[in-house]
C-alpha cells in the first residue's frame, strides 16, 4: 500500500498541471471535467489506500506488542529466584509495561509512517525532476540549511525530552510516596519541606519543558517559514523562464508552477515529522534492547507435556549429604557441609538463630536454588534422584514449601487456594474439602464462601485468616514432603488456636521439615536439628536434646523464636 | 462556571500580559499565513498571459520571502507566548493541590484511593494545561484564522467559495463527532493499562508463592484476562485512527476537486484569474488543517473543564480540623487525662471507643492490652489526633488537645504505628526524618540528575562530616536493637530501604520506626503494637531500652534539628516521655504505672501488672498462657 499511497499522492499536483495547462488553457470544459473526475478518483484513491494501509500495519504492530508483553511476562514468571534477588520488582514492572508502550507507539506510528514519509519525498522529488530538473534544484536550495536546523533543533529536543521524562518520573514517583505515606509526614511535622521539595521537583519539570517549548516552537515555525521561502525562491527564479528569450526554449509554464508549489508544501509536512518520529525510533530501540536483555536471562526449565512424571514413587524420605551453598560467589557459605535424612513419613524440626541457614534448607529442597555443593537425594521406588535433576515444576508438584509470608493475590478465596490449577479451580468440592482441613471452612463461609474477594495482599483478611489460606493451599495439594516454615507474626489468641490445630493437621501423613517456632511443634517431631551458623551442631528428640543442656538448650529458654523473618 | 471564573482568576490572571503578546503575535501569524497563499496567486496571476509581467511577480516573490520570515518569528513567539503560560499554571495548580493534601487528615485519604489522587496531580493537572495553553492558543488561533480565511475567500470568487465549503463543513462535522468518542476511548485505554500493570506488578510481587506451587499457568491467565481487552481496545481505536481521522482531510481534497471543476469553467468561462484557483487550493488546506485543531481543541477544553471541577473539589475539600483557640509547647513530658472519650468512626455503627477515663501523671506509661478491633490503635490515633477526638475527652498537660494547634501538639509527640511507613530513601533520612532531602526519592539512575546546573548543587547530599558521629543517632540506634541489623545491611545506614530499595522485615521496619520516634525525643510517646514483629529476645531489650528513656533521657546534642521549634535537649534530666504503649503481649506491659484492658471499646479491667494478675480475669488468663508457650 505504501508506493500506491506515494504514487497516488505524486499524481494529484500532475492533475492540477493538466488542468492549468491543458484544459483551461485550451478551454476544453468537457476535458477539465475529466480531469476533475480523475483527480476526485485519485484523491479518494489515495483515502482508502492509506486508511487500510495505516490499519494494516497498526493492527500488526498491536498484535505483535501483545504478544510481546505476554512472553516477556510468562518468561519474567520464570526468571530463578536468583534473578529477582538482583532484580528491583520496579524494573522489571517497567521492562513489561512502559518499555513495551514505548515499542507500542513506534511499531504503531513511527517505524511504518516513516517508510511512508520517506517513500512520499522520494516521489515527489522524483516527480519534480522528470517535470524540471533545474526547477527541482533551485526549489530545493535551501534543502542544506533545511537539515542543518532539523539536526540541530531535533539533537536538542532528544536531550530535553529525556530530561522532562526523568524529572517527570521523579516528581510522580515522589508524588505517589508521599500522599502513601502522608500520615508520617504530618505526625513528624513535614507538611511544609514536604510541599518545598514537591515544588522543587516540579520547579525542574517546568524549567525542562519551558526550554523545549522554545525549540519546539521555533523548529515548527522555521518549517512553515522556509516552506514559504523556497516557493518565493521558485517563483523568483522561475518567473525569468516564462518569458523566454526564444519561445518553446525552456518548457517552463504556468501549471508546472503550480504544480511546483504544490509538490514542495507537501514535501515539508513529513520532513517537519520526520524527525520527530526517528526520536521516537531511537527510544524504542532503547527499550528493545532492555527488552531481549531480560529475555536472553536464562529461565528454569519446565517439564515438556506429555513427560513421563519424575517423581512418580517419590516416597518422601530425603538424604542430604555434605551440603554446601552459598547466595553468590565470594558472599560467605550460609550452609557448610550438612548431612541429614528425613524418612518417609517423619516429621523433621529445624530450630536455630537467624542467619543459621534454617530457609536456605528450604529453598534448596524446593530447587529454588540448585548451585549447591554436595547431595540431595530424594528417594523414589526407582532409586535416588538428585534434586538439581528434576524439572522445577515436576519436583514442586511432590515437595511443596509454605513461606512465613503469605501473598494472596487480589481474587477469591477459590483462585487463592487452586492457584488455577486445572483440577483443582473446577472442583470447588476439593477446595471446601482443603479449608475445613485447615479450619478455615467457618470464616470462609461468614465472608460470604469460595467468591470472597480477599483485596490486595490480602487485606480483607486478618494475619491469621491469611495463613489458614496458605494451609489450604497445602491440604488441597497435599504434597509428599512439606517445607514449613512456620510463621512468627504474632496472631490474638483464638486464631492462633487454629493456626495451631491446622499445622497438626498439615504434619499428619507425610514427611514434613518444619523450620519451628512453636514448642508444641517442635516436641511432635521425630527428629529435630539445630543448627548454628550454617551446619546442624545437634540432632536428635526433644527430651535427649534438652537433657544435653547444649545450644537446643538455650534456644528452648528464649521460646524459639527467630528474630527475623529476612537477612 | 463560577467555578471556572474563580480558576482563572486565581491561576490564569497573573499571565494575561504574556497572553495579550500572545495574541497579537497570533492575529499577524495569521495575517502571515493568509497573505502567502494570497501572494502566490498574485505572482502567478502576473507571471500569467494576461499579468502585469516578470518585474511584477518577481517583486511578489520578494514580498513572499519577506513574509516567510516574519512567519518564522510570529509564530513562534505566538506558540511560547500560550504555551508557557500553561505549563506555569500547571505547575501552580500540581503544587497548591500537593499542599492541600497533605493538609488532608484520615477521613479524607480513607475515602480517596492514593492512585485517584497521583492520577489527579498529573493527569489533570495536564488537562487543565491543555486547556489553558494549546487550547487557548488553538481558540484564539481559530478565531482569529477561520474568518481570515473565509474572507479572504470571499473577496477572491465568492462562487468557490460557496462550493467548497460543503465537502468542508460535513467534514468538521463529522470529526468533532468522532473525537470526542475517540478521547473516551483513550481514556478508558489508559485504565486499563494501568489495570494490567496493577496484574503484572501483584504477580511479580507473589512470584515466590507462584514458583513454589508452580502456578505460572494461573498467572498468565490472569495477565490474559487483562491484555486481550486492552489489545481489543487498540485495535479498535486504529481502526478510527485509519478511517475516521482522514475524513476531514479527504472533505478538503474533495473541496479541491470542486475548485478546479467549478473553478475551472469560471476561468474558460472568463469570471475568474487562474492564479484564484492555487490561491484557493492552498487556502483549503490551511483551512482543512485549522478546523482538524478546532475539533481537538472542543474535545480538550470539555476535558480540561471537567479537570478543573475535579482538582477544584478536592482543594475546596476543608481539612476538617477545629479551630485552634489555646496554644500548647510540649516541652517536657506531660500529664495524660481521658474525660469519657468515647470515638466513633465516621460512617460505622458501633463506637469504637466507650466512655474511656483516665489520668496519667507526666513521665509515666500507660500500658493498652486487648484483642485485635478492641479499640487499641483507636486511641493512639485519637491521642495523635489522626483522627480528631471529641471536644473535651483528651487534656494534655490539662489543655483539650483540640484546642490548640495541630503543629504544636504533634512537635511534641511521637507515634510508631504497627505497621511503619518508610520512605524510598537512606535508612539514615528514614530515621532522621529531616532535611530538605528527606523523603526524596531518586532518580532512576540512583542519583537525581544534577542536568540543570543550578539545582546539582542543592541536589547534592550536604550532608557535613560531623553527622556520621550524630550521637543522637547513634543513641537511637542502639535503643532500637538497629545495630545488628545495619552490620547488614550493605551500605549501612545509607541503604536505601523503602519500595526502591532493600526491603526490610516487618521487625526492622517496626524498630527503625522506633528510633525514628525516639530521635525525636518526644515528650509523648506513642507505641501502637510495635514489638508484634520482633522475637522475644528483641523484645526484652527493646522494653528495657524504652524503660532506659525513663531512667536518662538522651541529652545530646540536638545539631540540624532546625524543624523542632523548641530545643528538646534542655528537658530536664530524669524525666522520661509519656508514654502509651499498646501490646498482646504481657510482658511488654509489665512495668507500665497503669494498664488499661479494652474489649468492645470498653474498659474490662485496669490496674497495675501485678493487680491483674491478682484479679485472675483475661488479662491473668492470657498471661499463663503466654509463659506457658515460653517455658
Amino acid at each position: 500500500m505504501i508506493p500506491v499511497v506515494a504514487a497516488v499522492s505524486a499524481l494529484r499536483p500532475l492533475l492540477v498541471k493538466q488542468a492549468i495547462d491543458g484544459d483551461i488553457a485550451a478551454g476544453s470544459a468537457l476535458g477539465l471535467r475529466f480531469t476533475a473526475m480523475l483527480f476526485l478518483g485519485a484523491v479518494m484513491a489515495e483515502f482508502f489506500a492509506s486508511a487500510v494501509q495505516v490499519y494494516a500495519l497498526q493492527r500488526v504492530g498491536y498484535v505483535t506488542i501483545s504478544d510481546l508483553r505476554r512472553a516477556v511476562f510468562r518468561h519474567v514468571l520464570r526468571l530463578p529466584a536468583r534473578f529477582y534477588d538482583k532484580t528491583p520488582i520496579g524494573s522489571l514492572l517497567a521492562r513489561s509495561t512502559s518499555d513495551i508502550e514505548a515499542l507500542s507507539e513506534t511499531l504503531a506510528f513511527g517505524v511504518f509512517t516513516i517508510l511512508t514519509d520517506v517513500a512520499v519525498i522520494l516521489s515527489i522529488v522524483t516527480a519534480m525532476f522528470i517535470l524540471d530538473a533545474r526547477l527541482t534544484l533551485i526549489s530545493l536550495a535551501v534543502a542544506p540549511l533545511l537539515a542543518v536546523l532539523v539536526r540541530f533543533f531535533s539533537s536538542r529536543l532528544r536531550a530535553l525530552q529525556l530530561e522532562i521524562r526523568k524529572a517527570q518520573s521523579v516528581q510522580s514517583g515522589y508524588l505517589a510516596e508521599q500522599l502513601a505515606g502522608v500520615t508520617v509526614a504530618q505526625l513528624f511535622g513535614r507538611e511544609q519541606a514536604t510541599g518545598d521539595e514537591y515544588e522543587r521537583l516540579g520547579g525542574r519539570y517546568l524549567r525542562a519543558t519551558k526550554t523545549a517549548n522554545w525549540y519546539d516552537a521555533s523548529l515548527y515555525s522555521l518549517m512553515d517559514g522556509i516552506s514559504a521561502l523556497c516557493v518565493a525562491l521558485l517563483i523568483y527564479f522561475a518567473a525569468p523562464e516564462l518569458f523566454p528569450a526564444t519561445p518553446a526554449a525552456t518548457g517552463v509554464t504556468l501549471g508546472l508552477l503550480f504544480a511546483f508549489i504544490d509538490y514542495l508544501q507537501r514535501v515539508f509536512v513529513p520532513i517537519r515529522e520526520f524527525s520527530a518520529k526517528l526520536a521516537t525510533i531511537q527510544r524504542a530501540v532503547a527499550s528493545l534492547e532492555r527488552i531481549y536483555s531480560l529475555l536472553d536471562e536464562p529461565a528454569e526449565p519446565r517439564s515438556s507435556p506429555g513427560a513421563a512424571e519424575p517423581l512418580a514413587g517419590f516416597t518422601g524420605g530425603v538424604t542430604v549429604e555434605n551440603l554446601r551453598f552459598r547466595y553468590r560467589q565470594g558472599a560467605p557459605e550460609v550452609l557448610r557441609g550438612i548431612s541429614f535424612t528425613i524418612a518417609p513419613g517423619e516429621i523433621v524440626a529445624v530450630v536455630g538463630r537467624t542467619g543459621s541457614g534454617k530457609t536456605s534448607l528450604g529453598r534448596i529442597l524446593t530447587r529454588t536454588y540448585d548451585d549447591y555443593e554436595g547431595h540431595v537425594h530424594l528417594a523414589t521406588t526407582n532409586g535416588p534422584l538428585e534434586v538439581r535433576d528434576v524439572v522445577p515444576d515436576a519436583l514442586r508438584r511432590h515437595i511443596l514449601m509454605v513461606q512465613q509470608d503469605v501473598f494472596l493475590f487480589n481474587d477469591d478465596v477459590a483462585q487463592n487456594v487452586s492457584l488455577g490449577e486445572p483440577g483443582l479451580a473446577n472442583d470447588p468440592a476439593r477446595i471446601e474439602a482443603a479449608l475445613r482441613t485447615v479450619q478455615a471452612a467457618d470464616f470462609v463461609a461468614a465472608r460470604g464462601g469460595l467468591g470472597f474477594v480477599v483485596g490486595e495482599r490480602g487485606r480483607n483478611l486478618s494475619v491469621g485468616e491469611t495463613q489458614l489460606l496458605a494451609f489450604a493451599r497445602v491440604a488441597a495439594r497435599s504434597p509428599t514432603l512439606l517445607i514449613l516454615d512456620e510463621a512468627t507474626a504474632s496472631v490474638d489468641s483464638m486464631t492462633e488456636h487454629k493456626v495451631q490445630a491446622a499445622i497438626e493437621e498439615l504434619l499428619r501423613g507425610r514427611s514434613v521439615l518444619v523450620i519451628a517456632h512453636r514448642l508444641s511443634t517442635v516436641r511432635r517431631a521425630d527428629k529435630i536439628l539445630v543448627m548454628q551458623a550454617g551446619e546442624v551442631v545437634e540432632q536428635g528428640r526433644h527430651e535427649d536434646l534438652l537433657a544435653r543442656g547444649g545450644v537446643y538448650a538455650e534456644l528452648y529458654r528464649m521460646g524459639f523464636k527467630e528474630p527475623e523473618a529476612k537477612a | 462556571m463560577k467555578l471556572v471564573l474563580r480558576f482563572f482568576k486565581r491561576y490564569v490572571r497573573r499571565n494575561i500580559p504574556q497572553y495579550a503578546l500572545g495574541l497579537a503575535m497570533l492575529v499577524a501569524t495569521n495575517y502571515a499565513v493568509v497573505r502567502v497563499p494570497t501572494l502566490i496567486g498574485r505572482a502567478l496571476d502576473a507571471l500569467g498571459p494576461a499579468g502585469a509581467g516578470l518585474a511584477a511577480g518577481q517583486s511578489i516573490a520578494l514580498e513572499l520571502m519577506l513574509w516567510a520570515l516574519a512567519v518564522v518569528v510570529v509564530r513562534t513567539l505566538s506558540r511560547v507566548l500560550f504555551f508557557n503560560p500553561g505549563r506555569d499554571v500547571e505547575f501552580r495548580l500540581g503544587v497548591d493541590l500537593f499542599r492541600h493534601l497533605l493538609a488532608m487528615q484520615r477521613p479524607f485519604f480513607l475515602r480517596r484511593r492514593i492512585g485517584e489522587l497521583v492520577s489527579m496531580a498529573t493527569n489533570d493537572t495536564m488537562s487543565v494545561r491543555l486547556l489553558v495553553g494549546f487550547a487557548g492558543l488553538q481558540v484564539f488561533n481559530v478565531a482569529v484564522a477561520i474568518p481570515m480565511h473565509l474572507v479572504q475567500m470571499w473577496t477572491t470568487d465568492r462562487v468557490l467559495t460557496l462550493w467548497s465549503i460543503v465537502p468542508i463543513a460535513l467534514g468538521t462535522a463529522y470529526t468533532v463527532h468522532i473525537v470526542r468518542s475517540f478521547y473516551a476511548m483513550i481514556r478508558v485505554s489508559f485504565e486499563m493499562l494501568a489495570r494490567l500493570s496493577d496484574r503484572v506488578l501483584e504477580s511479580y510481587a507473589g512470584i515466590g508463592t507462584a514458583r513454589a506451587h508452580a502456578a505460572e499457568e494461573a498467572l498468565m491467565r490472569r495477565f490474559d484476562e487483562r491484555n486481550q481487552p486492552y489489545l481489543d481496545l487498540q485495535l479498535r481505536l486504529s481502526s478510527q485512527r485509519a478511517f475516521a481521522m482522514p475524513v476531514l482531510g479527504l472533505s478538503g481534497l474533495v473541496g479541491t476537486a470542486l475548485v478546479l471543476w467549478i473553478g475551472g469553467d469560471r476561468v474558460i468561462a472568463g469570471d475568474m484569474q487562474v492564479g484564484a484557483i492555487a490561491t484557493f487550493t492552498t487556502l483549503l488546506g490551511s483551512l482543512v488543517a485549522l478546523l482538524m485543531a478546532l475539533a481537538w481543541v472542543l474535545a480538550s477544553i470539555s476535558r480540561g473543564l471537567i479537570a478543573i471541577s475535579r482538582i477544584d473539589e478536592v482543594i475546596a475539600t476543608p481539612d476538617d480540623l477545629p479551630v485552634p483557640t489555646a496554644s500548647i509547647a510540649l516541652r517536657q513530658p506531660p500529664s495524660l487525662e481521658l474525660r469519657r472519650l468515647s470515638f466513633t468512626y465516621p460512617g460505622a455503627d458501633t463506637p469504637a471507643l466507650r466512655d474511656l477515663d483516665l489520668s496519667l501523671r507526666p513521665g509515666q506509661t500507660l500500658g493498652i492490652f486487648g484483642r485485635t478491633g478492641a479499640g487499641k490503635s483507636t486511641l493512639i490515633n485519637l491521642l495523635a489526633r489522626v483522627y480528631t477526638p471529641p471536644p473535651g475527652t483528651i487534656l494534655v498537660d490539662g489543655k483539650d488537645i483540640t484546642t490548640v494547634p495541630l503543629a504544636e501538639l504533634r512537635a511534641g509527640l511521637a507515634v510508631v504505628p504497627q505497621d511503619p511507613f518508610l520512605f524510598s530513601t537512606t535508612l539514615r533520612d528514614n530515621i532522621r526524618l529531616q532535611g530538605e532531602r528527606s523523603g526524596h526519592v531518586r532518580g532512576d539512575d540512583g542519583e537525581p540528575a544534577p542536568r540543570a546546573g543550578t539545582s546539582a548543587a542543592r541536589l547534592q547530599p550536604d550532608r557535613p562530616q560531623a553527622e556520621a558521629d550524630d550521637p543522637q543517632l547513634r543513641a537511637v540506634l542502639t535503643a532500637a536493637c538497629l545495630d545488628d541489623d545495619l552490620r547488614a545491611l550493605p551500605e549501612g545506614l545509607d541503604t536505601v530501604v523503602g519500595e526502591r530499595g532493600v526491603t526490610l522485615s516487618g521487625g526492622q521496619r517496626q524498630r527503625t520506626a522506633l528510633a525514628r520516634a525516639l530521635y525525636r525525643k518526644p515528650a509523648l510517646l506513642l507505641l501502637d503494637d510495635i514489638l508484634s514483629a520482633v522475637d522475644q529476645g528483641t523484645e526484652v531489650k527493646l522494653v528495657a531500652a524504652i524503660r532506659q528513656l525513663h531512667d536518662q533521657p538522651v541529652v545530646a546534642g540536638v545539631a540540624g534539628v532546625a524543624h523542632v521549634p523548641q530545643d528538646m535537649s534542655e528537658a530536664p534530666a530524669g524525666l522520661p516521655p509519656t508514654t502509651v504503649i499498646v501490646s498482646h503481649r504481657t510482658s511488654v506491659l509489665e512495668h507500665a504505672d497503669e494498664i488499661l484492658v479494652l474489649a468492645d471499646g470498653r474498659v474490662l479491667e485496669r490496674g497495675t501488672h501485678a493487680e491483674l494478675l491478682a484479679l485472675g480475669g483475661h488479662y491473668a488468663e492470657t498471661h499463663h498462657h503466654q509463659e506457658a508457650a515460653r517455658a
